[in-house]
């Protein structure tokens, strides 16, 4: 297989994922392509420490390009996940006893460690179809469906763009929007919010399913600077509504002088929650705002990749993401790509390490710490190789941890003494092979 | 709420700015650099999708570069 042939192979491959992220490809893309099937395979590790989440994926990629550059491009995601999570109850001196989402057992911390909620066991699936083809010279218009179903979670959505090109192809404008209709039906049924967490066998702090809608909005620009540069500009708007809670998230109630945790009594002859707990509250609407820019610079045969994110809600988030890669090459047919990732977010107006007992309850609580102030670095490592049939096949490795802290001031009595922000620290590895015709 | 109307705007004309900088970019026969599969905005879609997935279920942040790309129980 020619060079030439087999660039077309990663370049239709990444014009396929172009359209399924919602992106039209730049302008050197949209050049003519044999017809024929392109497929990539890839196996995901990601393993988080101290027996927490662990994810194991296989993803497939069938890209099959028609005459007319034309394109129909269909995925298939089979994930398996197992591991503890933490519950968003803060850690205490003393054992501290849950109920299973379920409500029909019971779990235990010991005295001094982070809540972790063990009962996670789940396989999710998902598939998505989409279709890309240009609309008269300088427009390409694409559409895709996308569906994934877990033991608690199903969605479907659909998403349309549109894409044109000025200034000799060295500009092109985007438009994208997407929707999507998801349910949850968690196990034991979705909690009321701020229900108490009650003893085993006892459902009347759960509804029925829930559903939740998102729409997205995407406008991007895409601009070729020199020979060895191009940049791209996207402003994103998501949108969502309903039941925006997650189900297995509680919040620890504290003695508003002691910081502990409010011993509770369960009903004689049944086992049930050690002290009190409350499920969590978030609002029923989120809007967040993106300003993406990317840049990519090629010198020597190195290409850096840069990219940056700015993220604001009205949930009083804001995110900071800078993500910086660059491609060494090795010989004719190798290179090595280290990377490293710069993550920073500020807490959810709504985020509470813990309720005071006795104080009413605010409108809206949850102590999930993804919704908390931390920061998070990612450092890794790709290399990556053509085979002996000149297809491609790389490996990637890489670290990362995430270190956070309540503020000052919801920190009470004792709760300065415990490590209050459970953080994260993961492996991820990434197996990849592209092949086709 | 007004001084992120505000801020919207103000990256909204920047955007603008750069695409009225139209006397950049290349003539047709210079674009052997720009049509490697390395230079491509997203040289590993499934790769970048795994990313986007993985973040998405562990921050408070999503998307950027695309949709969200199908829902998770995850976040």
């Amino acid at each position: 297989m020619t060079d030439k042939q087999n660039n077309s192979i990663v370049m239709s491959l990444a014009a396929a994922t172009c359209t399924l992220l919602g992106t039209a490809p730049a302008g050197p893309v949209n050049a003519q392509e044999d017809p024929g099937w392109n497929f990539n395979t890839s196996l995901l590790y990601y393993g988080e420490s101290d027996g927490r989440v662990q994810d194991a994926s296989l993803n497939l990629l069938a890209r099959r390009s028609f005459a007319d550059d034309k394109s129909l491009a269909l995925t298939l995601a089979v994930d398996s996940l197992t591991g503890a999570s933490a519950n968003g109850a803060t850690p205490m001196d003393v054992v501290q006893t849950f109920t299973s989402p379920s409500g029909n057992a019971t779990y235990s911390t010991p005295a001094g460690e982070h809540p972790l909620d063990g009962t996670f066991l789940d396989t999710r699936v998902a598939i998505s179809a989409s279709w890309q083809q240009p609309l008269g010279r300088l427009y390409a218009v694409n559409a895709g469906l996308t569906a994934s179903g877990e033991w608690d979670y199903t969605h479907l959505g659909g998403n349309i763009g549109l894409s044109r090109d000025f200034n000799k192809r060295n500009t092109t404008v985007s438009i994208g929007v997407a929707f999507a209709r998801d349910n949850l039906d968690p196990e034991g049924g979705a909690p009321v919010r701020f229900a108490p967490m009650l003893d085993v066998g006892d459902l009347s702090n759960k509804m029925g399913s829930q559903d939740k809608d998102v729409v997205d909005l995407l406008l991007g620009v895409t601009q070729v600077v020199n020979r060895n540069m191009l940049v791209q500009f996207n402003y994103s708007y998501s949108d969502s509504s309903g039941y925006l809670n997650d189900p297995y998230k509680i919040i620890s109630i504290v003695d508003p002088v002691t910081g502990d945790t409010v011993p509770r009594i369960p009903t004689p002859g049944v086992a049930g929650p050690s002290h009190e707990f409350r499920f969590e509250s978030r609002p029923e609407d989120r809007a967040k705002h993106s300003f993406y820019g990317q840049g990519k610079y090629y010198w020597g045969g190195r290409v850096l990749d840069l990219s940056y994110r700015y993220m604001t809600d009205d949930w009083e988030i804001d995110s900071h993401t800078l993500d910086a890669k660059l491609r060494f090459p090795i010989g004719d047919s190798s290179y090595l790509e280290p990377r490293v990732r710069f993550y920073s977010q500020t807490e959810a107006e709504f985020y509470r390490a813990s309720l005071n007992d006795g104080d009413p309850l605010p409108q809206y609580a949850s102590s999930d710490y993804r919704l908390g102030n931390f920061d998070a670095i990612t450092a890794g490592i790709k290399y990556g190789w053509k085979t002996g049939s000149d297809n491609d096949m790389s490996v990637r490795l890489e670290y990362y941890v995430q270190d956070g802290e309540v503020p000052a001031e919801q920190i009470i009595g004792n709760q300065s003494q415990r490590d209050l922000y459970p953080g994260l620290e993961a492996i991820i590895f990434n197996f990849s092979y592209g092949f086709g015709k | 709420m007004y001084s992120k109307i505000n801020k919207i705007f103000i990256v909204l004309s920047a955007m603008l700015l750069v695409t009225a900088c139209s006397s950049m970019g290349v003539e047709p026969w210079e674009r052997d650099v720009l049509a490697k599969a390395e230079m491509q905005l997203v040289t590993d879609p499934v790769e970048a999708g795994l990313d986007d997935h993985i973040y998405f279920s562990k921050e408070a942040s999503s998307g950027g570069r695309g949709f969200g790309g199908g829902g998770c129980g995850c976040n």
